[in-house]
């Protein structure tokens, strides 16, 4: 499109972090350097959208600090000091430690460190499929933050994402009377897709409830506010049930019919009880205690609906109980006034909501990362689910909308048919694998699209302990961030206006991020870089065709069928919609099928049942006297995480870190609004200015994450965090970082106050 | 009857985000930000107001009013610096700007800035390059919250008439006798539990 002052007009879309969000971006390119953006037309008018974010990212592409060059170090590391070399010289020296490295320690020691894509696909997929073919380590970053949600939805919904059980048509523009935002402030993170259908769903009568330890923006927006203390997310869910319990306002069948509340449990092991226990010939059955014949019958579909949910039974003298009931005579355990006590949240607020959420006939539940960054968040989010499942407002089938886009991950993933061909790391397993080589050891990191020293946990003991192990370091990045200044290459990437790829967001579109300009100075993709050093590595074959030719392959799937790279050029595509009339099943996979309250897998653990367990480091009991107070890390609409921190707009309307700090406590400790504080524990310190805000309960401070470490005064959020592996997280998939999981102290700062 | 443009904010959509400023900052390329929004709580940035966890906090973003008796005008000493235009919007000509500030004083609202790079007095003209070819302002396209409505207030059928005639509204500081062209929706009643 040419506008006609010689503008040309390229539909792209800002792939960032925020990922799901997606905003379709115009870009108004003159020659070759875009001038301005804004945002894109969708195909529904109601979609078109873009953030402070979005439209400041000119500000990233033109910043007069990006990286222009490759550049080997030459002062220490961490120093900052390094000098300008060809692209040729990097590949050479990038080979050259590579091939000593894999033969001392074999290619599995050389680690693919990728961090957040945002929406890109081929960007991340050229790294999984070079990882694949030298069968080196993908390090997965889902344990930065992002696999304590996925943990607690495997075990209880069988799926890595809970959101389509939780919201169910919420994206096809149905709403619910009663909407529960529980832990997620999406009017900052995910302002566009989720936020602005909250105002829409709102506006058309649904009722708003935010649970959260922080008083955010989206919690401003809501009908009511529950405020509750960090980590206590799991015993408030047990306190709901139990006021559900009590005044009997579950859904029986819903329970009878899509979980396995009535599947006997025998008290003895806590294993449940199955064909084999009692002689029956179907040795793996499930048994149900059939309420009309008083007695044990196999479970079968006829049946099910039968079941007794209530009690304590004697089957061929094992004594057993339903599921059901076990989860009852737990949620006794948390009565209101102790629940009050643990939460912080009021009586009679949890009585009501308790109550609206049974009585109500279309609720909705709202979730993302936030408190599943606590040591039990796994926990908590099953907890949460289980209030949806009792009383019914599980999404189990979906009767409009269109289905998810799927991508042909398979060329990146498997190498050789049907089989993974490189090794895989968690990210927070990564540490021992670098520190004391286990479970191998990891020599060599590459790290791209992430400020692994900024975003990650224990900012001292990657300094102090990891980076000293590793024998080479790369980063591809646009700036020298504080990570950055740890490598030994820096290799310069294209901000997103400078190269293709394939967005399968927001929902439900796919869009292309489409090249408005040619790299600058001497940057490249990622899709590049990885082709030209595959290329050397002798495997350039499978790079043929750049950034296109793996956009082809990553849509070559029947979900994508008809969307090619030129009818994509155009804008946004819809995905296949739902033929009308249609009930499209969602199934649970689980090793039960159903929705599973209890978890057997994870008897031995203790963990079978969504218990509540106090957090393994924040202080939300009162006497904890050395670090009182609980450290919480909010997400500010400032940055996509890191991303953004350096952009002069931004720091126009949000110059510079801030701990939040309730009155009691600052009173407590003699600070005032803006004073310098140190905020500490064992592992570190930082200072900051505090804010004195309400917006924080009693013993909580939140500083929101993002900030590059040399904005602070000294140290970071990250220095005040720990790396403690949740063993159960591991078991189930990977372990979580803690960052809302943490205990630390404040006061005033002992140096010069500015 | 001629055309009165201005515009509506809907405080119960507004999220506090500042893509208005940012998107402002942008399209007039400005050393000041023209619409800044103001944290109606606890009296700084994004502080709500009460005591844990009774809290309250809105927002309303600020811009000039566009007023129908404008003081900027009377108080500007240069011919043409300030001028309203038929279609109502008040036009500040940064060309003919000498800096005096006197508008800056004169203005109730306090919208009007100083750009000290440039010793000239700034505000928003509404985006009239844009309306001038048949766009809307771009902050109001560019609203993450799709707070902001545009149009011609003396048309009985535009969006923002209708909202003012469904919705309670007000303009601000109405003892002043300015009757602004920009409209608030106040944000709705919240339905506790």
């Amino acid at each position: 499109m040419t506008e006609n002052n010689g503008i040309k007009l390229i539909r792209t879309a800002c792939p960032q972090h925020c990922g799901i969000d997606c905003c379709g971006i115009l870009a108004h390119v003159k020659g070759d350097h875009v001038v301005k953006l804004e945002p894109a037309d969708f195909p529904d008018e109601r979609d078109r959208r873009i953030c402070l974010r979005g439209l400041s990212s000119l500000e990233i592409t033109y910043h007069p600090n990006r990286i222009k060059y490759p550049m080997k170090r030459v002062g220490e590391r961490g120093e900052g000091k390094f000098e300008r070399i060809s692209w040729n010289e990097a590949y050479d020296i990038i080979i050259s430690n590579f091939k000593d490295i894999a033969k001392k320690y074999g290619w599995r020691s050389i680690g693919w460190v990728l961090g957040g894509p945002g929406a890109g696909t081929t960007k991340f997929g050229a790294y999984l499929r070079l990882a694949s073919l030298t069968q080196s380590t993908r390090v997965s970053a889902w344990g930065y933050g992002d696999a304590g949600l996925p943990c607690g939805s495997r075990i209880i919904f069988g799926h890595h994402f809970p959101y389509i059980h939780l919201f169910g048509e919420f994206w096809q523009r149905k709403w619910p009377e009663l909407l529960i935002v529980w832990g997620s402030n999406p009017a900052e993170t995910m302002p566009l897709q989720t936020m602005r259908k909250i105002l829409d769903a709102k506006e058309s009568g649904t009722q708003v409830v935010v649970i959260d330890p922080r008083f955010t923006v989206t919690a401003s927006k809501a009908d009511d506010y529950l405020g509750l203390k960090p980590s206590t997310d799991g015993a408030l869910a047990l306190g709901l049930m139990n006021v559900i319990f009590q005044k009997k306002i579950y859904n029986r069948e819903f329970i009878l019919e899509h979980t396995n509340g009535p599947y006997l449990v025998r008290i003895d092991s806590g294993k449940l009880l199955r064909g084999k226990d009692i002689g029956e010939k179907k040795e793996n059955a499930f048994i149900i205690w059939h309420e009309a014949s008083n007695s044990y019958k196999i479970l079968r579909r006829s049946n099910a609906m039968q079941a007794s949910l209530i009690g304590t039974y004697n089957v061929n003298g094992i004594e057993c109980k339903p599921v059901f009931q076990l989860l009852m005579d737990l949620a006794s355990k948390y009565p209101l006034e102790k629940t009050a006590e643990i939460t912080g949240v009021d009586v009679d607020l949890i009585i009501k909501l308790a109550e609206k959420i049974s009585t109500t006939r279309n609720v909705k539940f709202y979730t993302h990362m936030g408190f599943t960054r606590t040591y039990y968040g796994d926990i908590s989010l099953r907890g949460l689910i289980s209030v949806a499942s009792i009383t019914g407002h599980v999404t189990t089938s979906f009767s409009s909308g269109y289905l998810p886009a799927v991508l042909n991950w398979d060329p990146f993933l498997k190498v050789i048919p049907n089989k993974l061909s490189f090794h895989r790391l968690g990210i927070l397993n990564l540490y021992d694998a670098v520190i004391s080589g286990k479970p191998y050891p990891i020599k060599a990191i590459w790290f791209s699209f992430i400020n692994f020293l900024n975003q990650c946990v224990h900012t001292n003991k990657v300094i102090e302990e990891f980076f000293p192990k590793l024998d080479f370091i790369i980063q591809t990045e646009l700036f020298l961030t504080p990570s950055a200044r740890y490598a030994d290459l820096i290799l310069p990437v294209c901000s997103f206006l400078e190269f293709s790829d394939f967005l399968p967001h927001p929902y439900p579109y796919v869009q292309l991020q489409q090249k408005a300009i040619s790299p600058l100075y001497e940057s490249k993709s990622d899709v590049t870089i990885v082709a030209e050093l595959a290329e050397k590595l002798g495997f350039g074959d499978y790079f043929k065709g750049g950034e296109e030719r793996l956009i082809d392959l990553i849509i070559d799937h029947p979900s994508l069928e008809g969307i090619n790279r030129e009818t994509l050029k155009k804008g946004a595509i819809k995905l296949k919609e739902l033929p009308e009339g249609v009930n499209f099943p969602l199934s649970f996979r689980t090793p039960s099928g159903k929705i599973e309250l209890y978890a057997e897998q994870l008897v031995e653990n203790g963990q079978a049942l969504p218990v509540y367990l106090p957090p393994v480091e924040a202080p939300i009991t009162h006497g904890e006297k050395k670090y009182p107070l609980a450290f919480i890390q909010g997400h500010s609409r400032f940055r996509t995480h890191s991303t953004f921190a350096n952009v002069q707009t931004l720091l126009d309307l949000n110059p510079e870190p801030v701990v939040e700090i309730n009155p009691i406590d600052a009173e407590k400790r003699n600070i005032s609004d803006n004073d310098l504080v140190t905020v500490f524990n064992d592992r570190a310190r930082t200072t900051l200015k505090a804010r004195v805000t309400e917006s924080v309960g009693p013993s909580v401070i939140n500083i929101t994450e993002g900030w590059w470490i040399e904005q602070f005064k000294e140290g970071s959020v990250n220095h005040l965090t720990h790396n403690v592996i949740n063993p159960v997280q591991e078991k189930v998939y990977e372990p979580n970082m803690h960052m809302n999981d943490v205990a630390v102290e404040i006061k005033k700062y002992e140096g010069v106050q500015k | 009857m001629s055309k009165r443009l201005g515009m509506v904010i809907d405080q119960e959509r507004c999220i506090g985000c500042e893509a208005c400023s940012v998107a402002c900052r942008l399209e007039n390329r400005t050393a000041e930000f023209w619409i800044q929004v103001e944290t109606i709580g606890g009296g700084n940035k994004d502080i709500p107001e009460g005591t844990y966890p009774n809290l309250k906090m809105d927002f309303s973003p600020r811009l000039c009013n566009h007023c129908s008796n404008p003081p900027c005008l009377n108080s500007c000493p240069v011919d043409d610096a300030l001028i309203k235009r038929g279609d109502g919007l008040v036009i500040l000509n940064q060309e003919s700007c000498t800096g005096c500030q006197e508008c800056i004083n004169a203005c109730p609202y306090d919208v009007i800035r100083f750009n000290q790079r440039d010793n000239i007095a700034e505000k928003c003209n509404l985006c009239a390059h844009r309306i001038d070819r048949g766009f809307n302002p771009f902050c109001v396209i560019c609203c993450e919250g799709q707070a902001l409505y545009f149009g011609d207030l003396n048309d009985p059928n535009s969006n923002v008439s209708k909202l003012i005639s469904e919705r309670k509204v007000f303009q601000l500081k109405p003892e002043e006798g300015t009757n602004p062209s920009i409209y608030y929706c106040p944000p709705r009643p919240k339905r506790r539990l």
